[in-house]
C-alpha cells in the first residue's frame, strides 16, 4: 500500500512539477518572513534578523534539493535535468562532441557489423516453426568434418524411412541443386532444392500466394497438378515483376516444363546458411530434369539430406534410439558396401540455426566461422582503444571544467549530484556513438558479407537488426561510456573545491595524478595496438605465402568451361563420345591455342575417389586423387611432362588401358623403380587395375594450396565409361587462347558448343577466378585483420598525440622559462618527446609480450609463419615507434617554438 | 543538539514522532512546530529548516499528515499541517514502542555491577 501510494505521489510529482516547485517555494518564503519577524520581536533590527534567518537555514537551495528528494520523481527530474544540461554542455564543445562520437561510432559500428555478420551465420535460428525441434540425421564420420547437412541417403533408403516417421513428428529429404533457367546456351544459373512433399509442412512454411507442394505433388513425374514448382519471394519479384500472375505460369527448368504454384513468404530462403533456394520442387519431379541421369533412380547416389522433427516433449535420446532402431533395416536397402559415414551409428544434429555444408563441400559456416571471430575480438579490442582515447579526452575536459565544477560544489552541490552529471554526459556521449554506430555497421556489415562471395558461389546472408543484434549494441554503448565515464566522476568525487578554485590546474596533486592516470591508459593503448597489429601482420603474411605456393600449374590466360549435357539425355556411353565430340569442336575454334576436356580441375577444390595406391576406399592419410583427361589437357594447364608421353588419340577403349601419374604418386607408390612401363597389377580398384604408366607429368594442386600436391592418376577419358561417378553429366573443357584475354574466346566457343548440340548448357570462368577463391577466407581475415589495426594504429597516435599537447600546455610556463633562460628548440623537443617515447617504449615491450602469448592462437590460420616469427614483430615495433614519434613530435615542435613572454603571462 | 537527517536513521524517526505528537497537540505550519519542538524540549533540540522540511516532505506523502494553506494571524498565507487518522494511529504506535525502548534502555544504564 505504502508502495502505491509512493508510486502515486511520485507522478504526481512528475506531472504538477511546476504547482508542486511553486507551494514549496511560498512555504519557505513564508518561513524565512516568520522567522525574521519572530527575531525582530525578540528585539534585532530587520537586518541582524534577516542575517540570523539566513545563517540558521543554511543555503535556501539545499533546503529545497532535501525536501525535492524525498520522493522517486526527484531522481528521474534530476536525470531528465542532467540529460538536458549534457546536450547543452556538447553542444558548446562541437570540435569535441564530433570526435569523440566519431571514434565511438568507429569503434561500436566495426564491432556490430562483424557480430551482426556471426549473428547471421551461427547465431540466428530459422524463420520457421519451432526450430529446435528439427534435426539433421548425421554421423561422427560427417560431423567431424564439419558437415553439419549430414550422411548422404539414397532414395531407396529415404522411402523406407517416410514410412516409419510415426516414431517423430515429421520428416523430409531434400538435396540443393543448380537450375538453369535458360532455354538453351549459356546458363542462366539459380540456386534450388529438391525436397520431399511434406518439406513445407514439416517447417510449417506457408505461401504468402498461391500454395505449396505437398506430398501428393510428390510423385514421380508429377502429381495432379503436374510438374510444379515454389518459387522464392526473391525470384518472384525479380523475374515475374511479384505479380499475382505468377501462379500458374509456365517455367523451364533445365529443359523441363514446370508449372509455378506457390511463393515463399520473404524471410524464408531456405535452411542452408548464406545460400537463397530460388526454386523448390519436389523431389519426384528429379527425372524430369535428369532424364537418363535421375538419382532417385540410381542406388549408388547418396544425394539426399533428411531433416525431421521431433515429437513435442520427445528427448535428444528417445529420437536417437529410434532412429538407430531402423538403421539396420535401412542400411539393408543399400547394395553393396555402404560407405563409412552410414556404418556408423546415426547420430542426430540439431539444426535450429540452419545448416552449412554437406555433399562434399564444405559451408559458408565453416569456411568462414573461425576468421569471423577472430576478427570479432580484434575488433573487440579497438574499441577498447577507442574507448581509451574518449576516456582521455574526457578527463581532460573535466580537468578544463575544474572552475565550474568547483564553484557549483561550492554552492552546495552534492558531489554525488556532480558525478551523476557526468556519468549522464557519457551516457549521451554513449548514445550518440552508438547511434552512429549502428548506420556504419548497416553499411559495414553488407560490405562484409558481399566480401564473402565469390566469383563461384554468391553468398546471401540476410542481416536483420534483430534483438541480438541490437542488444549487443546497447552492451557495447553501455560498456564503453562506464568505461570512459567512470574516471571523471570519481574524479569529481575526490575534489576539494578550494584547490581547484586556486590557480588554474598548475602543479597540485591532482594534475600529477591526471598525467599518470592518462600516461597508463596511452600505455595500454600502444600495447594493444601492438598486438593487433602482430596478429594482422601474421595475417597478410599468411595470405602473402599462399598466393605464393607453387600451383604446379600455370593459371594465367586459362579459361574453364563448365558443360552440362543433362538436356541431351544420352547414356553414358554416348555421353562420352559427345565429350570428346565438344572438345574437338572448340580446339578448332579460331584463336584457341589448345583445348582439352576433364572431369575435375585443379584448384577447385573438390576431387572424389578417395582411394589408395590398392584402390581401396581409405582416410586421407593415403589417398590417391583420379582425373579423366583428354589428349593435349596438360598443355592447357601448363603442366610439364617429366618422362614418357602425353595420352593420345589412340588410347581408345579397345586400346591398351594407360595411366599417367604424377611425381607425387611415383614418390610415394613407386619408389625407387622406373615409373614409365610400370603396370598396376595389384589394385583392387577397377580404376587402376591393369593400367601400364604411360607417362609421369609434374604435381598440381587440386585442393586446399595449405596441403601438399597428392599423388594422382590421369586416365583417358575415352576408357573412362563405367568408371565415371554415376550420374555425372558435366565435364569442364580448358581453354588457352592465342592471344587476347580468357573472355575472348568465350562466345566463340559457346557458339561452337550449341552448333553441335542444341542441348547442351554451359558456363564460364577463369582459372585464375577460381584460384583467387579458393584463398578467400584467407585474403577476408588479412584484408579485415589489416583493416582494423591501421584503425587501431591510428588510435594509438591520435592518443599519444594528445598526451603530448595535454603535457605542453601543462608546462607551458615552465617551457616559456627554459626558453627565455636560453634552452634551444631541440632541448625543448628532447625534454618533451622523453617521457612520451618512454612510455610508447613500455608500450611495446608488454605489448610484445602480449602478442607472445596471444598470437599462439592464431596458430591454426597460420601458414608459412610461426606465430613468433621475428620479421613480422621487429618491423611492427619500428612501424609503431615511428608513427609514435611523429605523433609525439608535433606538438613538442610547436613547444620549442612558444614564445617565453606569451607563456608566461598566460596564467 | 541539532537533529539532522544526515545522522542515524533512529534519529531521523524520532524527529517524525515529534512533529507528530507537535501537530496532535494542534495545527500548524513549519516554522511554528520547528519553535514549538524546541519550546517544550526547553532548548535541547532545535530543529533547522534542512532537516524539517525534508521530514514534512515524508510524512505528508506518507499520508500520516495533511497541508492546507490558510491565512495567519498576519493575514500572511501559510501552509498548516494537521494529523491525519492514520497519522493518530501511527502516533499512538510509535509513542508506545518508544515507551518500551526508552524504558529497557534506561534500565540498562541503571543496571549496578552484579544486577541480574
Amino acid at each position: 500500500m505504502a508502495v502505491f501510494r509512493r508510486l502515486i505521489s511520485g507522478i504526481r510529482g512528475l506531472v504538477r512539477n511546476q504547482q508542486i516547485e511553486q507551494e514549496l517555494d511560498d512555504e519557505l518564503r513564508q518561513y524565512l518572513e516568520t522567522s525574521i519577524e519572530r527575531k525582530m520581536q525578540s528585539g534585532m533590527s530587520r537586518e541582524q534578523a534577516t542575517r540570523a534567518t539566513r545563517i540558521d537555514m543554511g543555503s535556501v537551495e539545499a533546503v529545497k534539493d532535501g525536501a525535492r528528494d524525498v520522493g522517486w520523481e526527484s531522481i528521474v527530474e534530476g536525470i531528465w535535468r542532467d540529460a538536458r544540461f549534457a546536450v547543452r554542455i556538447l553542444r558548446k564543445s562541437p570540435g569535441f562532441t564530433a570526435v569523440a562520437v566519431l571514434t565511438l561510432g568507429l569503434g561500436v559500428g566495426a564491432n556490430t557489423a562483424v557480430f551482426s555478420v556471426v549473428n547471421s551465420l551461427s547465431l540466428r535460428t530459422l524463420p520457421v516453426t519451432d526450430p529446435e525441434r528439427l534435426v539433421t540425421i548425421s554421423s561422427d564420420f560427417a560431423i567431424n568434418r564439419g558437415f553439419t547437412a549430414g550422411a548422404g541417403w539414397n532414395y531407396g533408403m529415404w522411402q523406407l524411412l517416410r514410412a516409419r516417421l510415426d516414431a517423430f513428428e515429421g520428416g523430409f529429404a531434400w538435396t540443393p541443386a543448380k537450375f538453369n533457367l535458360a532455354e538453351r546456351g549459356e546458363i542462366d544459373s539459380i540456386d534450388g532444392l529438391y525436397a520431399s512433399g511434406d518439406y513445407f509442412s514439416t517447417l510449417g512454411v506457408q505461401a504468402i500466394l498461391g500454395r505449396t507442394f505437398t506430398a501428393a505433388d510428390d510423385v514421380r513425374g508429377g502429381g495432379p497438378d503436374g510438374a510444379v514448382a515454389v518459387i522464392s519471394y526473391r525470384l518472384w519479384r525479380g523475374r515475374f515483376g511479384g505479380s499475382r500472375d505468377a501462379i500458374g505460369t509456365r517455367l523451364v527448368v533445365d529443359g523441363a516444363s514446370f508449372t509455378v504454384i506457390g511463393v515463399m513468404p520473404p524471410q524464408f530462403s531456405g535452411m542452408e546458411v548464406g545460400r537463397t533456394f530460388d526454386l523448390t520442387l519436389p523431389l519426384g519431379t528429379e527425372p524430369l530434369i535428369n532424364r537418363a541421369a535421375a538419382a532417385i533412380d540410381e542406388p549408388r547416389r547418396l544425394f539426399l539430406f533428411i531433416m525431421l522433427r521431433l515429437k513435442n516433449g520427445q528427448s535428444a535420446d528417445a529420437a536417437t534410439a529410434a532412429i538407430r532402431s531402423m538403421q539396420p533395416e535401412i542400411l539393408q536397402t543399400f547394395s553393396g558396401t555402404p560407405p563409412p559415414f552410414l556404418k556408423e551409428p546415426f547420430t542426430l544434429v540439431p539444426a535450429s540455426t540452419g545448416t552449412s555444408g554437406g555433399g562434399g563441400a564444405p559451408g559458408l559456416r565453416q569456411r568462414y566461422e573461425r576468421s569471423l571471430l577472430t576478427v570479432l575480438v580484434i575488433v573487440a579490442a579497438v574499441l577498447l582503444i577507442a574507448c581509451v582515447n574518449v576516456a582521455n579526452l574526457l578527463l581532460a575536459r573535466t580537468a578544463s571544467r575544474q572552475r565550474e565544477l568547483s564553484a557549483r560544489l561550492a554552492l552546495g552541490a552534492s558531489p554525488r549530484r556532480l558525478a551523476r552529471q557526468l556519468l549522464v554526459e557519457s551516457l549521451l556521449l554513449a548514445t550518440l556513438g552508438a547511434g552512429a554506430g549502428l548506420v556504419l555497421a548497416a553499411w559495414a556489415s553488407r560490405a562484409l558479407v558481399a566480401q564473402l562471395s565469390t566469383s563461384l558461389d554468391r553468398v546471401v546472408l540476410p542481416l536483420p537488426l534483430d534483438w541480438r543484434v541490437l542488444g549487443f549494441t546497447a552492451t557495447a554503448g553501455m560498456i564503453t561510456a562506464i568505461l570512459f565515464g567512470v574516471a571523471p566522476a570519481i574524479r569529481t568525487l575526490r575534489m576539494a573545491p578550494m584547490h581547484a578554485l586556486k590557480a588554474q590546474g598548475q602543479g597540485g596533486g591532482s594534475a600529477d595524478t591526471r598525467t599518470s592516470v592518462s600516461g597508463g591508459l596511452v600505455v595500454a593503448q600502444v600495447a594493444l595496438s601492438l598486438v593487433l597489429l602482430v596478429a594482422a601482420g601474421l595475417l597478410l603474411r599468411t595470405f602473402d605465402q599462399l598466393t605464393n605456393v607453387p600451383l604446379g600449374f600455370d593459371d594465367d590466360r586459362v579459361l574453364l568451361i563448365n558443360v552440362d549435357t543433362v538436356q541431351a539425355g544420352v547414356d553414358p556411353a554416348a555421353r562420352n563420345q559427345l565429350f570428346h565430340q565438344l572438345v574437338g569442336t572448340v580446339t578448332r575454334v579460331p584463336n584457341v591455342a589448345a583445348a582439352a576436356g576433364s572431369l575435375w580441375t585443379p584448384g577447385s577444390g573438390a576431387f572424389n575417389l578417395i582411394v589408395d595406391a590398392r584402390g581401396r576406399a581409405t582416410n586421407d592419410e593415403r589417398r590417391v586423387i583420379a582425373n579423366f583427361v583428354t589428349p593435349s589437357w596438360f598443355e592447357t594447364f601448363g603442366i610439364p611432362l617429366q618422362a614418357g608421353r602425353d595420352i593420345s588419340e589412340r588410347d581408345t577403349a579397345h586400346a591398351l588401358p594407360v595411366v599417367i601419374v604424377n611425381e607425387a604418386f611415383v614418390h610415394r607408390i613407386l619408389p625407387n623403380r622406373e615409373a614409365v612401363g610400370e603396370t598396376l597389377v595389384d589394385s583392387d580398384s577397377a580404376i587402376l587395375r591393369g593400367r601400364t604408366v604411360i607417362g609421369v607429368v609434374g604435381d598440381a594442386i587440386y585442393g586446399s594450396l595449405r596441403d601438399p600436391a597428392p599423388p594422382t592418376v590421369y586416365i583417358p577419358l575415352a576408357q573412362s565409361v563405367g568408371l565415371q561417378p554415376p550420374g555425372r553429366t558435366t565435364i569442364t573443357i580448358t581453354v588457352r587462347p592465342v592471344t587476347g584475354p580468357p573472355a575472348s574466346v568465350a562466345s566463340a566457343a559457346g557458339a561452337a558448343l550449341i552448333a553441335t548440340n542444341r542441348d547442351v548448357a554451359f558456363s564460364f570462368r577463369t582459372l585464375a577466378d577460381q584460384m583467387k577463391a579458393s584463398i578467400g577466407q584467407e585474403r577476408l581475415a588479412a584484408m579485415l585483420s589489416g583493416s582494423f589495426a591501421v584503425l587501431a594504429l591510428v588510435l594509438a597516435g591520435v592518443g599519444l598525440y594528445g598526451l603530448t599537447a595535454y603535457t605542453v600546455s601543462r608546462r607551458r610556463s615552465e617551457i616559456g622559462i627554459r626558453i627565455a633562460l636560453g634552452a634551444r628548440g631541440a632541448d625543448v623537443v628532447r625534454m618533451i618527446l622523453r617521457r612520451t617515447l618512454w612510455l610508447t617504449a613500455i608500450g611495446i615491450a608488454l605489448g610484445l609480450v602480449g602478442a607472445a602469448f596471444l598470437t599462439r592462437y592464431l596458430e591454426a590460420m597460420l601458414f608459412g609463419v610461426t606465430p613468433m616469427d621475428i620479421w613480422t614483430l621487429a618491423a611492427v615495433s619500428l612501424m609503431f615507434a615511428a608513427v609514435a614519434t611523429f605523433a609525439a613530435f608535433l606538438p613538442a615542435r610547436r613547444a620549442a617554438r612558444t614564445d617565453p613572454s606569451l607563456a608566461l603571462r598566460c596564467e | 543538539m541539532t537533529l539532522g537527517v544526515k545522522q542515524s536513521g533512529l534519529v531521523q524517526g524520532t524527529l517524525d514522532m515529534l512533529i507528530l505528537k507537535t501537530l496532535a497537540l494542534e495545527p500548524m505550519h513549519g516554522y511554528g512546530i520547528g519553535v514549538r519542538i524546541e519550546q517544550i524540549s526547553k532548548g535541547v533540540f532545535q530543529v533547522n529548516a534542512g532537516s524539517l522540511f525534508p521530514a514534512l516532505r515524508r510524512l505528508e506523502r506518507d499520508g500520516l499528515i495533511v497541508g492546507d494553506w490558510r491565512p495567519t494571524k498576519n493575514n500572511r498565507r501559510a501552509k498548516y499541517y494537521a494529523l491525519t487518522t492514520k497519522g493518530r494511529a501511527t502516533l499512538k504506535r510509535e509513542t508506545r514502542d518508544w515507551e518500551v525502548q526508552s524504558a529497557a534502555i534506561a534500565r540498562i544504564l541503571q543496571a549496578s555491577p552484579g544486577e541480574a
